[in-house]
């Protein structure tokens, strides 16, 4: 490793409880050193004797001119504390380097990380086409498929980031890219490694808040990755990186084929060809293809994990990375850290502000102790967002699906046709599922995920708003959620709740009472939104 | 995924608004008189039946002359009167800029057809060429004149009033004329334009139903510029020196140590 080391360190320094023995790798963002625990104040014996301390250069220069930085380290440490899952490098701590005497050095975030052995990189540059090569793409997939999973993407997946453990097993790291989906898709920085990259983000719009992208992109770069690991060589033609993705724009376009290595056995062909489709639609779900690369590789099914996973609220962080992080969130220009609402204010004060989890995401809108999953929280927030009819509130989506379905993400009806946690009915679901209005291509079929669901929920009722009389008579959310499950012309003839739903429309209705927090001016507002905004409508 | 622009000469004299040809690489654009035989007809007595053709190569582009006796110019609009010359019967003449201007002789008209090549590739400071390294999705050219705009866009918040106005585009005018004599409300909104398709600006929802609106642009394309740390108060020297000066500032968005 020749490149210049972007955070030196000297040997034998301290930080916290650790001493930096060896570097291991550096980036174009931080550097990594071998750290070794030693005897402090507050020791933890939790604590493994080694581990990776990832210095990030937080300290140095001022707060604008590393924006992008900060916000890189902020998705990094977020994702690290938000997710544990074996086949993601665990983050044991973070830490502020306090070093007045060393300004280069001064305020820089240190990650302790789980040390590993190396990384795939360099194992695949010792020993190309390695005989673990199927065994390790099937733990790089399942690492992926826990990612997806839990609701985030990766956003660089690359052999330099999939670390090998001294058992020999394979871990993803580096998660400076990664973001949490928002429905069907993500935003992250407008960073990529080119030869990773699938063709639908060469030289994508960029917006205010980034860059989008889909967990398909990850599958994108795990179909280049299988190839480059069984056969030494890229899936696209070229010899330097811009011919390849010339190649690969090409590709995309239609007007050249797919011509992976002779080399490739038959089982990974397929699997590469899926991964290596030319849109994303067509690419494969992470699910199938951790089964059927688990198939190839010979390898068991995987044990089954958590159908979701909760975040964690017991941090371990030291308050003046929260503080530091206040700072970070306000100066960041647009929504890139969407989670840091409210944090510091826009001078930039921080002080004893809190972070927003999932847990209390919306707490202004819905109560937080009334067993409404955190985990759809931010879904239902955002969803009911999304619509301009002020009658469609974060608390009517939660009332909707606790009478729908108890927040059962697995529920199956097939006598009655209806699936997940709000009970659609897929040939309905078809015309509701996509963000962008239009009717998706095929009616979806079962299961149905939440955030398929819960989307699509807001959208179905922001449509039935306008389209219900003015003149019935009750509470128009509960009039909407009984439009939602008859339909609006029910309701409208009808005149109100039709009488075969009138117990489902009491139970709407009282959760929905039970989920608004009582917070009086937050009522005052939305009765006065309802009196303000409600259109004159024809009869 | 579009890498070279192609803007036709201009069909009326108040035309403002001139269609852009958006070619992706390995796409071909043929040019001249006749409708059938090109994707771009040049009504102009003065241009051959088949005049030429633009293919998208990679990130730049290069040029047929299928005329039997004209030689056309590619300028370099920025670049002093640095330019190319591609013969009659030459096939495939690569260029290598990313502004270009092809002067088409048409019995004594000069007909400008602009291609733009907002895709160049900038090393960037860490990186290197291996394909292998997370590198910023945008480059920009330090040395070109959009840069220079980019940076008085950005330089109140730059200079540490981050809720500051932005500049009004006669102000930008004004900030620029020292270095650049010739600026003008025209050629600084055109770049400001330039730099919305350069750095790949998504469409704000209102452009759909009121057309182009300049605040939004100018809004966004200077969060966005700030937010990936393209322009940094040390940029800010683009405004006080000369501005065409070639040097090794073009470098990319570079990630900071």
């Amino acid at each position: 490793m020749t490149e210049p080391y972007a955070v030196p360190v000297p040997k034998g320094y301290r930080v916290g409880a650790w001493e930096v023995r060896e570097p291991i790798a550096t980036g174009a963002f931080g550097s990594v050193y071998e750290g070794r625990r030693v005897a402090a104040d507050g020791d933890r014996p939790d604590l493994p004797k080694t581990a990776a301390l990832k210095f990030l250069p937080t300290g140095t220069g001022t707060p604008r001119q590393l924006t992008h930085l900060r916000e890189l380290i902020e998705r990094e440490v977020e994702l690290y504390r938000r997710l544990k899952q074996p086949r993601l490098i665990r983050m044991y701590d973070t830490l502020v380097v306090d070093d007045p005497a060393g300004p280069a050095l001064d305020g820089a975030t240190v990650l302790v990380l789980e040390r590993a052995e190396g990384s795939l990189s360099a194992l695949v540059a010792a020993e190309p086409r390695p005989a673990a090569g199927p065994a390790l793409l099937a733990q790089i997939c399942e690492g992926l498929a826990q990612l997806h999973r839990a609701g985030w993407v990766h956003g660089d997946l690359k052999p330099a980031n999939v670390l090998l453990m001294p058992d020999g097993s394979a871990r993803l790291a580096d998660f400076n890219m990664a973001a949490e989906l928002e429905g069907t898709h993500a935003y992250t920085p407008a960073f990529s490694t080119p030869d990773y990259t699938p063709p639908e983000l060469l030289w994508s719009e960029i917006g205010e808040r980034g860059r989008r992208i889909r967990p398909s992109a990850d599958v994108w770069a795990f179909g280049v990755l299988a190839h480059l690991v069984l056969t030494d060589s890229f899936p696209l033609p070229g010899a330097t990186p811009t011919a390849r993705r010339d190649a690969g724009a090409a590709y995309a376009r239609g007007t050249d084929e797919l011509r992976l290595s002779p080399e490739l056995p038959d089982a990974w062909r397929e699997i590469v060809r899926d991964c290596l489709a030319r849109t994303h639609a067509d690419r494969i779900p992470t699910g199938d293809l951790l089964r059927r690369v688990e198939a190839a590789a010979g390898t068991g099914r995987s044990p089954r994990l958590p159908r979701r996973l909760r975040p964690r609220h017991r941090l371990r962080r030291t308050k003046v990375l929260v503080t530091a992080v206040a700072v970070v969130a306000a100066s960041v220009l647009g929504y890139g850290i969407s989670d840091w609402a409210d944090v510091g204010g826009s001078d930039g004060s921080g002080g004893e502000s809190e972070k927003v989890t999932p847990a209390t995401y919306g707490a202004d809108e819905l109560r937080t102790d009334k067993g409404i999953p955190a985990a759809y929280r931010r879904l239902i927030v955002d969803s009911a967002h999304d619509c301009v009819q002020p009658e469609v509130t974060p608390a009517l989506i939660a009332a909707l699906l606790k009478a729908e379905s108890d927040f059962d993400p697995d529920l199956s009806d097939p006598a009655k046709d209806e699936y997940g946690i709000a009970r659609w009915t897929p040939a309905v679901l078809r015309w509701w599922i996509r963000d962008d209005g239009v009717p998706a291509k095929e009616t979806p079929s079962p299961p149905i995920t939440p955030s398929e669901s819960i989307p699509a929920v807001g959208r179905y009722l922001c449509f039935i708003e306008p389209r219900l009389r003015a003149d019935l008579s009750g509470d128009r959310r509960v009039l909407l959620a009984a439009a939602y499950r008859t339909s609006f012309k029910k309701v409208n003839d009808a005149g109100g709740v039709p009488p075969k739903s009138s117990a489902y429309a009491t139970r709407v209705a009282h959760f929905l009472k039970e989920y608004t927090p009582q917070d009086r001016d937050y009522t005052a507002r939305v009765a006065q939104y309802l009196e303000e905004y409600t259109p004159p409508r024809k009869a | 995924m579009y890498s070279i622009i192609v803007v036709p000469p201009p069909t009326t004299e108040d035309e403002t608004d001139r269609t852009q040809l958006r070619l992706a690489p390995g796409e071909r654009l043929g040019f001249g008189r006749s409708a059938a035989d090109n994707d771009l007809t040049i009504a102009h007595d003065g241009v051959s039946r088949r005049a030429g053709e633009i293919t998208a190569q990679g990130a730049f582009w290069i040029l047929s002359n299928l005329s039997r006796e004209q030689t056309y110019v590619v300028e370099n609009p920025e670049g002093a009167g640095e330019h190319i010359k591609v013969g009659p019967g030459r096939l495939d003449a690569p260029v290598p800029f990313e502004f270009s201007r092809i002067v088409l002789p048409a019995a004594g008209d000069l007909l400008p057809i602009e291609v733009w090549a907002p895709r160049h590739d900038y090393l960037s400071s860490e990186g290197g060429l291996d394909g292998a390294t997370t590198a910023p999705a945008f480059s920009v050219d330090r040395t070109k004149r959009y840069f220079a705009v980019l940076a008085a866009l950005c330089e109140s918040r730059l200079r540490g009033e981050p809720h500051a106005p932005l500049p009004t585009v006669d102000q930008v005018v004004d900030r620029l004329r020292p270095n650049w004599p010739a600026a003008s409300r025209t050629s600084v909104q055109w770049n400001i334009d330039y730099l919305a398709v350069k750095l790949r600006l998504k469409p704000g929802p209102e452009t759909a139903d009121t057309g182009p609106r300049l605040n939004g642009k100018k809004e966004s394309l200077v969060s966005l510029a700030l937010r990936f740390d393209l322009v940094r108060e040390d940029d800010l020297v683009v405004l006080r020196g000369p501005l065409r000066e070639p040097s090794s500032a073009a470098v990319s968005g570079r990630p900071a140590r």
